[in-house]
Parts: C-alpha cells; structure tokens; sequence
C-alpha cells in the first residue's frame, strides 16, 4: 500500500517564503537579549527553529524544478471568508457579539451556498440566541463588549 | 487493581457515564461526517471541559477521540468517501459490499473489528504504561531531550507528504511556541513590542484555528466541486446479518492488526491512518485470496478498522508518561490537562494515578458503548449524516471556532490568533505542510527546551553532554535514522514512478 510520491506544490514559492521567513526569524533571534550573565540561552531555540527553516527552504528550492501547479480556482471563496473571519472579530470589539453574530451568521450562510431569504433571516436571530444562551449565560462566560455600542446594554445586561 | 478501582469510580458515577454516552454518540457521528475530524470536533469542544471536573472533561474528549476513529468507517461503507484519514483503508472493500446490498454486515464487521483492536489497545495502555512511567522517572534532562528531539524529527519527516515541509512544519511550531517570555530569563522572544504577545501564544485558539477553522476554509473550497453525499442501498435484510462462520476467518487479521495498530500507536506521531493501511497491506499479504481483497473481502474491512482503533489507547502512552503526545488527539488533551492544573510527565503516576486509572476506565466503557451503538444503528447514523445539510453545517461549526477561542481566556486577541491559525492551517493542508506536526512540535517546544537548556547547565563538556549518554545516544540515532530510512524510501519510490513512466 505505498502511495508514489508527487511533486510538491508551488515548490520554488514555498521555498522562497521559508528562506525569507528563516532569515527575519534568525534576525529576530539574535535581536533577543541575552541574560544576566551574558548567556545565549534564550536564544537556543529559536536560533535553531530559524536556522532549520533557512535550510529546509534552501533544499525546498534546490527541488523546485519538479513543481506542481496550484489549483487557484477557489481563492476568490477563501479571500471572502478570510475577511468575514477578520470583519467578525472586529465587528465584536466595536458592537459587542450579539451585533456582530447577528450579521455574521448570515453571510458565512451566504458563502457556503444558502441562498433562502427566510433562512438568512433566521439565522440572524437564532444564532446570536443560541450562541449567547450556551456561552454567556450557560456556561457563564463573561461576554466581549462593544467598544462603541452594545446591544446587551439597551436590552439590559446578560 | 487500579484499573478495578477505576471501573468502580466510573461505574458508581451516572452523571460520569452519561458523559462517556454522549461522547461515544458525538464521536460517531463527527467522525462520520466526511471532513470533520474527530480531533476537530476536540477541538472546538474543548472549550466547554474548562467548566467541568477533570475527569469527566478528559473523560468526554477521550472517548470522542475514540468513538470518532470508529465512527470514519460508517461514512468510508455507506458513501465511498472516508469520514477520517484512518479509514480510508476500509472505504476499499467496504464500499463494494455496499453496492452488492451489504452495508450493514460490513458495518458490523467494522464495529466488532474496532472494538476487539481498540479493548487491545486500551488493554495493552493499561498493563502497560505505569511500567513505562517508572523507566520515564530515571531519564535525566539528556535523554528527554534526546526524546524529544527523535519526536521533533520522527512527527516532521514520516508523517505527511513531503518530507521538507513536514520538518519545516515542526519548525515554525516551535518558532511560535518561543512567542513572549522567556520562561527561565523573563527575555521578551519574538513580542514585536506588542503587550498580547507577551503572554505568548494559547494552544486553545492556535489548535481551534488548525484544526477547525482550517477545515471550515478547507470545505469551503472542496464543497464546491463535491456532489451531496448519497448512502449506499441498504439492500436485502437477510444479507445484513452476519453469523459466527463469516466472521470466523477475520479474526487473525484482527488480532493481528490489533498489535499492528497498537506498536505504531505508541510511536509519537504516526496515527491511525498509517496503521490501518500497514494492517490492510499486511492481511492482503497474509490472506487466502488476496484477489478477493479491495471488491469486497469482510477480512479487508476487519484488518484496517481493529488497527485504526488500536492505535487509540497505546498512542496515549508518549503523552502520560513523558509528555509527548503521539497524536493531534493528544495534543489536544495536553490543553485539558494544563487547563486543570494537572502536570503530565512521569510523575503523573504519582500524583495522580486514581484520575488516570478511571480515565482509563472510561475509555473501556466508551468502547463497549459505542460498540453496542454502532452495531444496533450505524446505519441510522449513516442516514442521519446524510439529512444534515454541509451548507448549514460549515457555518455553524464557523461561528463555534469564533465563540469557543474567545471562551478558553476570555480574550479577543485569542480570537485573531484563532483566524490567523485557521487561515495557516488552510494554507499548510492546501501545501502538503502538516499541520499536526506544527501543533505537535509547539506542545514539545516547551519541554524540550527546558531539558535541553537544563542539561547545558549539567554539563561539563557542553553540547557532547547527549552523545556521552547511552540512553540519550540512542533516542538521537533513533530521530536520525528515521529520517533518513524516510528520505531514502521516498527516493526509491520517486524513482520506481520514474522508471515506470518511461
């Protein structure tokens, strides 16, 4: 049962990445102080954990020439659930959770293909519902606030 | 007699055997569902445990872990698609006997397979690992880090496609886990001179970002080009019993995959997924009719599913006796652990042995619970994943990912780690890295460098502190060797796909 192994994709990019992530960590790395006595002892670690990258990405690219095309159909989906993902942790530290899950909840519906008006409508509501009832109230899990408005301080408190 | 003791804690308990009911049902069905792990499903649900009572909590996402390697088998039979990697060996002759009528004899077949190898396993855990902890408390700092070293090396390079990305992978786990304060020197590492860096980076958020919101992008892409799942006809009744004479030749395969199962388990890293397919090469060697073995051989069902299962309790050997954990599911029950305050290692033994011992305990009631579950209604639950719909199921498992990182600290910047994590982890399934290695190697980071930096301290003659070390030599050897019969078998079958192309 031994699967033949194909080549790695996007190989020359993946290794170009590691180099340039190997180099800022080893800078990184030396750029942390050394301890009272002038060890280098936290700086070990990481030293080695930068290094190893650097290598790896050099022999990374030395096999880019058996590259393997990357499949980009997709990229335009993940881009949008990306920014939803970021627009959603800042929607609820600007609006609270009730707001930003009210919102939320429909589109992430919208991206994996739902497209029934009544259920996006539901989803704004019993979501934020069920989420706050398990969470906040059930397991008592002090809620993130709105910075600049929160619904629970108009329907009073959690 | 401690794992009696353990049975009578359990079993004295309702409340306790009604969380390892639950799990046993939440395991089946999340490992049924096509792309949702069962470590997933740890993950997101791990949250919730920091409410409980460490036992019950280990309890709960212990046997889910279990339940849900079982549970891969109902979705690999009934629709042709593996619910988890390890049983992707089974989905070769169980879905045949399904198209000819027969999916419930072959998901009894994969029921009573999984939970002979599984009560092996879990068996073997348990006469096993208190031995195992007693040699664990004699290895100085050396031969833990030559330990963890051979794990770094052994996760990064035998699991995954490629072996590069694989070490690269274990690299940038432990480059993360070096975020914020130095643990020995107070040293501020990597913080960029941001304050939330300084207390480091959760392995909650990171391991729910990974684990689940990665899946959440990565389905987001393969639903597209998918069609719905369509179960298998259940076709004539009296096909779908299975009697005494049929099961009768699976048995050497199951005892024989069951030890399979249990050997890689306790190997830091390898996972069901490898051992079922080892077991399932390994029958197909051994069988009477390998002919017969990938168009619907019982035998071809039982070897796989009583290794993946198998791999279940030795795998938790690495993790109770020296705090390495030799699989996701293990990594993720070091954060339950943590969270309770409870220090793993060898001294586990010690200060803890009645919670193990009942955890144990637990993992052998799961089994028979979601042994008597899956043999009476596998099927129902086959039926029941095919009505819930992936368009609603993804973004409600999206909108868990963002509540549960925020609950393990109460913190939104664990919530941003979380979306960084999950983009990664996309990333890393999308270029063949491993994200399990990645998690894996930033739970080690930590011990490692303790025990590496400790035995600097020790010695007198520097880095040859671990050559000079018999036992500290070995565990290197062993890290090196792996590595390199890796690299070579990859080569050789480069070369062969080569040489058979021309």
């Amino acid at each position: 049962m031994t699967v033949t192994p194909e080549p790695a994709p996007a190989a020359r990019a993946v290794g170009t990445a590691l180099i340039l992530t190997g180099i800022g960590a080893t800078a990184a790395s030396l750029s942390i102080g050394l301890d009272q006595y002038g060890r280098w002892g936290a700086r070990y670690f990481p030293l080695a954990a930068s290094a190893s990258l650097l290598v790896l990405g050099v022999i990374e690219l030395r096999a880019s020439a058996k590259d393997r095309r990357l499949d980009r159909s997709h990229l335009a989906a993940i881009a949008g659930l990306l920014a939803l993902s970021v627009a959603y942790v800042w929607t609820i530290s600007a609006f609270g959770y009730l707001i930003a899950t009210a919102l939320a909840a429909p589109l992430a519906l919208l991206l994996f293909g739902v497209r029934s008006v009544a259920g996006l409508c539901a989803a704004s509501v019993l979501c934020p519902l069920a989420y706050h009832l398990v969470f906040f109230v059930g397991l008592g899990v002090f809620p993130p606030l709105g910075r600049w408005f929160d619904l629970l301080d108009l329907i009073g408190g959690y | 007699m401690d794992i009696i003791a353990g049975l009578a804690t359990v079993l004295g308990d309702p409340v306790l055997l009604a969380w390892v009911l639950l799990a046993s049902v939440v395991g089946m069905i999340v490992g049924a569902i096509p792309g949702l792990t069962a470590s997933a499903a740890i993950a997101m649900l791990l949250p919730l445990t920091f409410y409980m009572e460490p036992l019950p909590a280990l309890a709960f996402l212990y046997v889910i872990g279990k339940s849900g390697r079982y549970g891969g088998s109902i979705a690999a039979i009934l629709f042709n698609t593996p619910g988890t990697a390890a049983s992707a060996a089974t989905q070769l002759d169980g879905y045949p006997l399904a198209r000819q009528g027969k999916a419930a004899k072959a998901m009894k077949v994969a029921t009573i397979s999984s939970v002979i190898g599984d009560l092996t396993g879990e068996i073997l855990l348990i006469a096993g690992v208190a031995w195992i902890a007693a040699i664990a408390l004699r290895l100085g700092p050396p031969e833990l880090f030559a330990v963890y070293f051979a794990a770094f090396v052994v996760i990064g390079s035998v699991i995954g496609k490629s072996v590069v990305r694989g070490l690269a992978s274990a690299a940038l786990g432990i480059l993360v886990a070096m975020v914020g304060l130095d643990p020995i020197s107070a040293t501020e590492r990597f913080t960029f001179g941001s304050f939330d860096l300084t207390n480091g980076i959760s392995l909650v958020p990171l391991m729910i970002g990974i684990f689940v919101l990665g899946e959440v992008f990565s389905q987001l892409e393969t639903r597209q080009n998918q069609p719905a799942l369509a179960a298998a006809s259940p076709g004539d009744p009296s096909d779908n019993t299975l009697s005494w004479a049929e099961y009768k030749p699976c048995i050497p395969h199951v005892v024989r995959s069951s030890f399979i199962g249990a050997f890689i388990g306790m190997l830091p890293g390898l996972g069901s997924a490898i051992a079922a397919f080892v077991a399932y090469g390994e029958g197909k060697r051994r069988a009477r009719d390998p002919q017969a073995w990938g168009r619907g051989a019982l035998e071809g069902i039982a070897a796989p599913e009583a290794a993946n299962n198998a791999v279940s309790g030795p795998s938790m050997a690495p993790l109770l006796t020296l705090g390495i954990p030799g699989s996701t599911i293990g990594a993720i029950l070091i954060g339950v652990f943590l969270i309770h305050g409870i220090q793993i290692g060898p001294a586990l033994f010690l200060t803890s042995r009645d919670l193990i011992f009942a955890l144990f305990a637990c993992g052998l009631i799961g089994i028979a619970m979601y042994g008597v579950i899956g043999y009476f209604g596998a099927a129902f639950v086959g039926r029941f994943i095919t009505r819930i719909p992936a368009q609603v199921l993804y973004p409600v498992i999206f909108l868990t990912a963002f509540v549960a990182a925020y609950t393990s600290r109460g913190n939104l910047f664990d919530v941003y780690v979380m979306v960084a994590a999950g983009f990664a982890g996309w990333g890393m399934r999308k270029l063949d890295f491993n994200p399990a290695a990645f998690i894996i190697s930033f739970v080690l980071a930590g011990g490692a460098e303790e025990a590496f930096r400790q035995s600097l301290l020790l010695s007198d003659t520097g880095l040859m502190i671990f050559v000079t070390r018999p036992i500290a030599l070995a565990f290197l050897l062993i890290g090196v060797g792996a590595l390199v019969l890796r690299v070579r078998r990859l080569a050789r079958q480069r070369h062969a796909s080569v040489q058979g192309s021309v």
